[in-house]
């Protein structure tokens, strides 16, 4: 999942990162408002952490101005004032979910995983196809119900392929899904992990749909 | 010292109108005995003259002749009638001894029985007569006279109380609407009281309403700074949350050095932020001191305090010299001055940088950096409690210029702040009134 964090602290936007990397987030951090406006549609971000308190420009206006543009990312508030107006004004101007600072890092990420999960359609925590299932929450994928030992971008993998079942994605698509701004790929890497994944999970776990992309087998 | 308007009101009513009326009364009185006098003494005056018109009717006797009055009402009355040869023809039943005064027109004045007596006496060819009348008579007069006066006064005297007691009730009823007001009112409501009330009060309520617009003002700026605190210490405080869950997160031990790191940056972050609070919540509560300034240790304290962070941010520090000996100020809070030229420092070597240098005068102190200086546009907001520039990487509260603008206002001076024409800021406190 691939997260943009708006946060013009420096320690808070830092530690979001680290953690949510480290949570299996990919994750990009704009400081600025202004950057943060533009900086939404650099890349497929599947949710948003914004802070209200934004130099540049006010989270508030920038959320509104993303929904004005037809943004509909679900996107997180983060602010520091526990008045019940900012609350009130930040979900009315289109935010999904608000979290007051000093919050738990657990809990941005099971909001963020919660949200996406909300937009995508679904209601279990749990992603399944076939034999295969996963939880995004503690980061553990099963086959026939034993744990499989995955890497952390193998887990992202999955995850991107269960929240998108019956869609074909691209290679580019994945790879902007999987790699932050921070971490260069590596031009096979996507293969790499697909062939990793189908020998952990068996081969027609997913489908090469050739010049297009990849998608799920048929979970047999 | 507590007192009732009413009570004094009455009380002055009473000193002054007592003796004014002490005074109608005497002046009544003595207009009175005058007229009364007046009065009686023409009718005797009539009186004797007809009777001395009836001498030639009355024949000498050897008897003098008692008129039968039976008419006590006139017992206050008392005549006498001589003939020529001075022998008494008539004389009133009182038995009043008159003396003849053959020969003497006019009044005198006799005391026979316990009585005060006033006689006419009208002497003529006939013979004479003589008219007496009681003084107690006109005594009386005047005493009745003095005496419904004073029945009046006793009597009108409870009503005007009464009115009094009255208006000066009615004329408060409005004082009491406002107290009411004032009671139910809550502490920081700043609608203004009402001006119904007698204009006699206007400068007073004109007062309160002033004071309560300044108290609502502070606790406005009260509460604002409380928030603004509290929000401010809420980010680092995520922030350290965030990057102590980090460090028990991640595995990778050069990630989890960082995140300590990183915690340990936002604990003093808190501290700074807490600090600087504290400076400025004393510069406004504790008690200045107005001493004779000592510069040359000021100056060295100032070096000491913040040579270590001007060597970690590589940057040369200029003072003055020791024996610098121009200043703004003689006198002042050194504590406070100290921590005021210790802000716009630390300002100058964290966000500025290249040399820093102090320079003074007769007129003003100076501090200039070689940094980046501060855009335009925010000039002003920098000067704002808890704004920070935006992008700004080195740590900081806020605070430091909001400290530095109350010390200096408290000693007279104004910090004004520009950019330099070489590159970087130069912060500026001038001594004297808005120039």
């Amino acid at each position: 999942m691939r997260i943009l964090i708006i946060e013009d602290d420096e320690l808070i936007g830092d530690g979001l990162q680290a953690g949510l990397s480290a949570l299996g987030f990919a994750c990009d951090w704009l400081r600025d408002g202004k950057q943060g406006l533009a900086g939404i549609g650099a890349a497929p971000y599947d949710a948003v952490v914004l802070d209200l308190g934004l130099p540049g420009m006010d989270g508030l206006a920038v959320l509104a101005a993303w929904r004005r543009s037809g943004r509909n990312e679900p996107v997180l508030l983060l602010t520091a004032r526990d008045a019940v107006d900012d609350r009130i004004r930040g979900l009315d101007s289109g935010a999904d979910d608000y979290l007051v600072k000093p919050f738990a890092l657990g809990e941005v990420a099971a909001r963020l995983r919660a949200l996406v999960r909300r937009r995508g359609g679904h209601n279990t925590p749990l992603l399944q196809h076939g034999r295969v299932s996963f939880d995004p929450a503690a980061r553990q994928a099963t086959l026939d119900g034993a744990v499989v030992d995955l890497s952390a971008r193998e887990l992202a993998l999955l995850e991107l392929l269960l929240s998108n079942k019956g869609r074909v994605l691209r290679r580019e698509q994945i790879e902007e899904k999987l790699y932050d701004w921070a971490h260069e790929v590596e031009s096979n890497a996507i293969e790499v992990h697909v062939h990793h994944l189908r020998k952990k999970l068996g081969s027609d776990f997913i489908k090469t749909r050739r010049g297009i992309g990849y998608t799920l087998g048929d979970g047999a | 010292m507590s007192y009732s308007l009413r009570g004094t009101l009455i009380r002055s009513l009473l000193k002054v109108v007592t003796p004014l009326w002490l005074l109608a009364c005497a002046l009544l009185a003595f207009h009175a005995w005058h007229e009364v006098n007046e009065l009686y003494e023409q009718q005797q005056a009539l009186f004797a003259r007809q009777l001395y018109g009836t001498l030639p009717t009355l024949g000498a006797r050897s008897e003098p002749e008692r008129p039968q009055v039976g008419d006590d009402d006139v017992d206050f009355m008392a005549v006498a009638a001589w003939n020529r040869h001075g022998q008494l023809l008539l004389v009133d039943s009182e038995g009043l001894q008159l003396d003849a005064r053959p020969g003497y027109t006019g009044f005198a004045s006799l005391r026979q029985h316990d009585e005060d007596w006033r006689v006419y006496y009208l002497s003529g060819e006939a013979g004479s007569v003589a008219v007496a009348q009681e003084m107690s008579e006109r005594w009386e007069m005047i005493g009745g006279l003095l005496l419904t006066q004073g029945l009046l006064w006793l009597l009108l005297l409870p009503f005007a109380l009464l009115a009094l007691w009255w208006a000066v009730g009615r004329g408060l009823a409005p004082l009491a609407h406002i107290r009411e007001q004032l009671q139910r009112r809550a502490p920081d409501d700043a609608t203004p009281l009402p001006r119904e009330v007698p204009s006699e009060l206007h400068t007073l309520i004109d007062a309160m309403n002033d004071l309560i617009g300044r108290v609502a003002q502070t606790l406005q700026r009260e509460r604002r700074f409380t928030a603004d605190a509290a929000h401010e210490l809420r980010s680092p405080l995520a922030a350290m949350r965030v990057q102590a869950e980090v460090a028990q997160l991640v595995q990778d031990p050069a990630l989890r050095e960082r995140a300590l790191q990183q915690l340990m940056n936002g604990v003093d972050r808190s501290s700074h932020l807490l600090a600087q609070l504290l400076a400025l919540s004393r510069v406004d509560a504790e008690q200045q001191h107005d001493e004779a300034l000592d510069w040359p240790l000021l100056l060295q304290e100032l070096g000491e305090a913040v040579s270590g962070l001007a060597a970690s941010h590589h940057v040369t520090l200029r003072l003055p010299p020791a024996g610098h000996t121009q200043w703004p100020l003689q006198h002042g809070d050194r504590t406070l001055l100290l921590l005021m030229l210790r802000n716009l420092l630390d300002n100058a070597i964290r966000y500025g940088g290249g040399t820093v240098s102090l320079e003074a005068d007769a007129t003003r102190i100076s501090v200039s950096d070689e940094g980046d200086g501060v855009p335009e546009a925010l000039l002003d907001k920098v000067r704002e409690r808890f704004y920070r520039p935006p992008g700004q990487q080195q740590t900081g509260s806020g605070l430091g210029l909001s400290i530095v603008e109350r010390i200096a206002a408290l000693h007279g001076l104004r910090l004004s702040l520009h950019n330099r024409d070489g590159g970087g800021l130069q912060a500026v406190l001038t001594r004297g009134h808005g120039t």
